[in-house]
């Protein structure tokens, strides 16, 4: 997909960068391309864009699990039963 | 064995014979006078303190990880638990300073694939990699089609809830990578070691997975009814 306009970086190379550029896994030269890219194409920032809200949407909808007191207690148990078993 | 209670949130101290944790163990007895025995003994409950005061902390978020494995609270209780036993097994083999959360979540999904997961007698593997070619296909015409403003505003509809079942459908090696990645927040290298395969497979994981992700969530809002069907799944062609 492409917009049609003429980038110094072209939208396919961008668009194969969308997840190593939200992930902060490009280097920097290569950031610095995408980024500016992204100021000139509506088309590819959009993109990007539902990328990171869908990141963000997943982070925040599967992060907040909380471990139950009774497994917190049964590990320390198990753990200190092996301690005093080594003794 | 002395009870924990919510309140005193299961400190280190409250076992007998504990070194209080500020005290620096090692250097505040004499470590010159101390016989063999008595420091193999120091060094065992030291562990066992230092076990609980740096490992323990990871417990809610490993315990998040093992709820989107094993997708039941049960499984993820009884899954954490051989974690944290086989961690503290190998604690002695844990080099300090080093990334500990990675570690732990090393052997959280080493457990998981290895041992817990055969238990369940699923196939693994193959299933992710060798995804079905159309359904990559579906995905992919899925995002050729843009309407990038639909999406978005059915992204800001759809519940947790939507978003939880849709991770939870994903194949296991996808769904995993995604978590470790976006939830957890680990670097490609680190999510390569804790899943034991190339950082070029956590890309293409991460890359497929999502894209099934977003094809998914864009069928969840065309189910609500929050976007037409036309403005998001390819509805030009159908």
């Amino acid at each position: 997909m492409s917009c049609g306009n003429h980038h110094a970086t072209p939208c396919t190379e961008v668009l194969s960068l969308v997840y190593v550029y939200i992930d902060n896994e490009c280097d920097e030269v290569t950031s610095i391309d995408v980024t500016t890219h992204l100021e000139e194409c509506g088309p590819c920032a959009e993109i990007v864009r539902v990328e990171r809200v869908i990141k963000a949407r997943v982070k925040s909808s599967c992060e907040c699990t909380e471990a139950p007191e009774t497994l917190r207690t049964s590990i320390v148990t198990s753990i200190r039963a092996t301690y005093y078993r080594s003794e | 064995m002395t009870t924990c209670t919510r309140e005193s949130g299961c400190p280190a101290v409250e076992w007998p014979g504990a070194v209080p944790l500020s005290l620096g163990a090692e250097e505040s007895v004499g470590s010159t006078l101390m016989s063999e025995v008595a420091s193999t003994e120091e060094q065992a409950e030291d562990r066992t303190a230092r076990f609980e005061r740096d490992a323990l902390p990871y417990l809610d978020q490993l315990y998040g990880a093992a709820m989107r494995m094993t997708k039941n609270p049960t499984d993820a209780e009884d899954l954490v638990q051989e974690t944290f036993v086989k961690a503290f097994a190998a604690f002695d083999s844990y080099t300090d300073g080093t990334n500990l959360k990675a570690w732990l979540f090393r052997i959280l999904t080493n457990t998981y694939i290895n041992s817990y997961r055969k238990k369940q007698r699923e196939p693994y593997q193959s299933s992710a990699d060798e995804l079905l070619d159309w359904q990559l296909a579906e995905a992919e015409s899925h995002t050729s089609t843009g309407l990038r403003s639909a999406e978005m505003e059915a992204l800001d509809r759809l519940a947790d809830a939507d978003i939880v079942e849709a991770m939870a459908a994903l194949p296991e090696e996808f769904r995993l990578a995604v978590y470790l990645a976006d939830v957890e927040g680990f670097p490609y290298k680190e999510i390569a070691e804790i899943m034991e395969t190339p950082v070029g497979t956590v890309m293409s994981r991460l890359h497929r997975g999502r894209k099934l992700l977003r094809d998914s969530l864009a069928d969840y809002a065309v189910e609500r009814g929050y976007v037409p069907a036309a403005s998001v799944s390819g509805g030009e062609e159908s």
